[in-house]
């Protein structure tokens, strides 16, 4: 156990409460359960890829990565750097569908697209998959506490489902938005703060370098051996499986997007995010293990040879960090990090529950009633997740739980999202038959994988006790698409006009659904204007005439109006529509509820932009 | 001396495998019009999306030369990356100009 003082444990609580006082503060954002949820629709790139950082690290974690690093070396990067390949289908294809179509969940696009038979069956589907990913969370924060407090790991599991369930219970979206962004930064710079730390420590970065093998440095790990850690495995589980499950139906993530004040800016989200911050996040996560192996190569004497893979990471920050006050500040962003994967997990269970099961089950009542509803799902969800913790523990390492985790529950949500999107033809009864044929062929592959996987193994050799958990992936999504493939060939498929608008083949569809009519894409300049308070609940904004002509709009087009101050990244701001126009330059008329809605404050400057 | 399957096999496997799919996703959202090049932005998107690949190319590939102890090759392997990227995007906006014009 590590040695810590009463110091450890002040910084440690400083940090939450400041986390928690951060994220409570934004709860004030929250008037429906459409911002609660969703944020309204309001903001910019930079605030949302930032905040998607703390998401991503946190479920992929510093500790497995850490300990995979210590193991196998440079390939301990290879689930961060394999997103790309899918980017155009997220970008292009589903990023337009789910945010013009306005579908607030991935089981809401089943029906859609299919019927409500299907939306069950996902709705059960993304469940599973978002409380499996929320035990995850849990148990690595508990692996990350228990060598510093030598507790019962399911105790501290309690205690850290107690602290994550408070504030998102009260806080809502943007409060998660908003902790995230504070937590991606702190994450980024704990990262390169503990590498720099390392390599001081290890005699500089010449030192470093050559105290590693030549395999150690590579970047991606040997084809097919070993079992529990290989290329070919990892890229069918996590680089396509996993990458396709969490860009396309980490119902966590899918809010975020939609919480960006559009499409464009989703986009570029996405990119800035796949592009550099992945590659800086994957070195933050994964140096502690390089750094551990640095050490243990140069300084036998230094290192503790048996200690355990999972706690890689503990020892290493304890080990280089020479002040206990440094140390606890890592500690406490590791384990805020993996409270931001949890918390926008939470908020999705929450989402999607009464969305999708409770509003079309009890219908018509106030908005208040709904997201106390959503409150109290959020913190059912919080001990569901920590109750399942049971189960992954039983995995060798978190990596392996994870792995196990990704190879089984994603395969037939991907299989169905993806056909669904990219394949007109593709029916209802195709997508049941993938979810339910599907799982009955994954089960037979589970029971008898060295018949039904191992033609797919790529040369793996199969463990007994773990058969196939990474090439698994595989074989599930193959006996998945093939099913739906088989079944669409000898059913029905909607009718095009059915479908409109929820398949890549009809964007401008989704986009007309959209705005309520044609889209307006001639290009104007963005306009500075003040505003006045009128009379009336019009829904819709009025500019000057001239105003309009910059921006190119028309009377019915969509605008975005903003606060000027462009590091609020959207937190006030509204959409709304042009109304008619009236005669006074550089001045909008807005309504006093349109006035709150945007949380504007009086003498500041608003900047438009037409939409579409 | 380390085998081929520990060496390139799993990078040319990654990027020949991850490369059909890449290109699966292109010609879908090219031909389904998801991505119209008739658009300015949509047109310096189709840079974004092969940059996006290329990077990752030079990244994996510079690093695993490195490792491999050839650190001049992957230092000319990047310098010339930055430099056909640059060229592209310049070639890109000046198209775009011209186009609006």
């Amino acid at each position: 156990m590590i040695q810590i003082s009463s110091t450890f444990w002040v910084v440690i609580f400083g940090y939450f409460i400041l986390i928690l006082g951060f994220g409570s503060y934004f709860a004030k954002y929250n008037r429906t359960t459409e911002d609660f949820f969703f944020s309204g629709r309001r903001f910019s790139w930079w605030l949302i890829s930032m905040s998607i950082v703390a998401t991503g690290v946190g479920s992929h974690s510093f500790l497995k990565y850490s300990a995979k690093a210590y193991q196998h070396g440079f390939s301990s990067t290879m689930t961060y750097m394999n997103d790309w390949f899918f980017v155009p289908f997220f970008l292009f294809g589903w990023l337009p569908i789910i945010y013009y179509t306005k579908i607030r969940s991935i089981p809401n696009y089943f029906e859609r697209r299919f019927n409500p038979g299907v939306r069950i069956l996902a709705t059960i589907a993304i469940l599973g998959y978002m409380i499996g990913y929320i035990a995850i969370g849990f148990l690595t924060m508990g692996k990350t506490l228990e060598p510093i407090l030598g507790w019962n790991l399911y105790m501290i599991i309690m205690v850290v489902a107690v602290i994550s369930g408070i504030y998102i219970t009260f806080g809502g979206q943007t409060a998660v938005i908003f902790t995230d962004l504070a937590q991606g930064f702190i994450l980024l710079f704990s990262g390169i703060f503990i590498f720099i730390l390392g390599i001081q420590y290890v005699g500089g970065f010449g030192s470093f370098w050559n105290s590693l093998t030549p395999e150690f440095k590579l970047p991606l790990a040997h084809f097919n051996q070993p079992s529990n850690f290989n290329f070919v495995g990892i890229f069918w589980q996590d680089g396509v499986a996993g990458s396709v499950g969490f860009l396309f139906m980490n119902q966590g993530l899918i809010m975020r997007f939609l919480a960006a004040k559009s499409v464009h800016d989703g986009r570029k989200s996405v990119v800035f995010n796949v592009l550099f911050l992945l590659p800086i996040s994957t070195i933050c996560v994964s140096n502690a293990g390089w750094i551990g192996r640095s050490i243990s190569n140069l300084m036998p004497n230094q290192w503790d040879a048996g200690i355990k893979l999972d706690h890689v990471f503990t020892y290493v920050a304890s080990l280089i960090t020479t002040s206990e006050v440094v140390f606890a500040f890592l500690i406490a962003a590791v384990a805020a990090a993996l409270m931001s994967t949890v918390d926008t997990l939470i908020n999705a269970v929450a989402a999607v529950v009464v969305n999708d099961v409770y509003k079309p089950i009890v219908k018509n009542r106030e908005d208040k009633h709904y997201l106390k509803i959503a409150m109290i799902v959020s913190a059912g969800a919080t001990v569901l997740g920590a109750a399942s913790t049971v189960f992954f523990n039983n995995f060798p390492t978190l990596y392996e739980a994870h792995g196990f985790f990704h190879s089984t529950m994603t395969p037939p949500l991907v299989v169905a999202i993806f056909l669904g999107i990219f394949w007109k033809r593709y029916t209802a009864k195709a997508a049941i038959a993938t979810f339910l044929g599907g799982a009955f062929f994954m089960w037979l592959g589970g029971k008898y994988p060295g018949i039904f996987i191992a033609p797919f193994d790529h040369g793996i050799a199969m463990n007994p006790e773990h058969p196939y958990t990474y090439i698994r992936a595989l074989y599930n999504m193959f006996v998945c698409a093939g099913v739906g493939v088989v079944v669409t060939f000898i059913t029905t498929s909607k009718t095009e006009k059915e479908i409109e608008g929820l398949t890549v083949w009809t964007i401008e569809k989704a986009r007309e659904y959209f705005k309520g009519g044609k889209p307006n894409d001639e290009e104007g300049e963005k306009v500075e204007v003040t505003w006045k308070q009128i009379e009336g609940d019009d829904p819709n904004v009025s500019f000057s005439k001239s105003d309009m002509e910059k921006m190119k709009a028309e009377v019915g087009d969509l605008v975005y109006l903003s606060d000027k101050r462009k590091w609020l990244g959207g937190l006030k701001s509204i959409h709304s529509v042009f109304g008619k126009p009236h005669e006074e330059d550089g001045l909008v008329y807005l309504t006093s509820d349109q006035f709150k809605q945007g949380h504007f404050i009086e003498g500041k400057l608003l900047e438009a932009e037409k939409e579409m | 001396m380390l085998d081929f399957s520990r060496t390139w096999l799993p990078f040319l496997y990654l990027y020949g495998v991850g490369g059909i799919i890449f290109i699966l996703g292109m010609v879908l959202i090219l031909r389904s019009e998801s991505l119209n090049l008739k658009r300015r932005y949509h047109r310096i998107w189709l840079f974004i999306l092969f940059f996006g690949f290329n990077w990752y190319v030079v990244i994996h590939s510079t690093v695993s030369l490195a490792a491999l102890g050839y650190e001049s090759a992957s230092a000319v392997i990047v310098l010339l990356f930055l430099f056909v990227m640059v060229f592209l995007y310049l070639v890109v906006t000046t198209l775009n100009r011209s186009k609006s014009a």
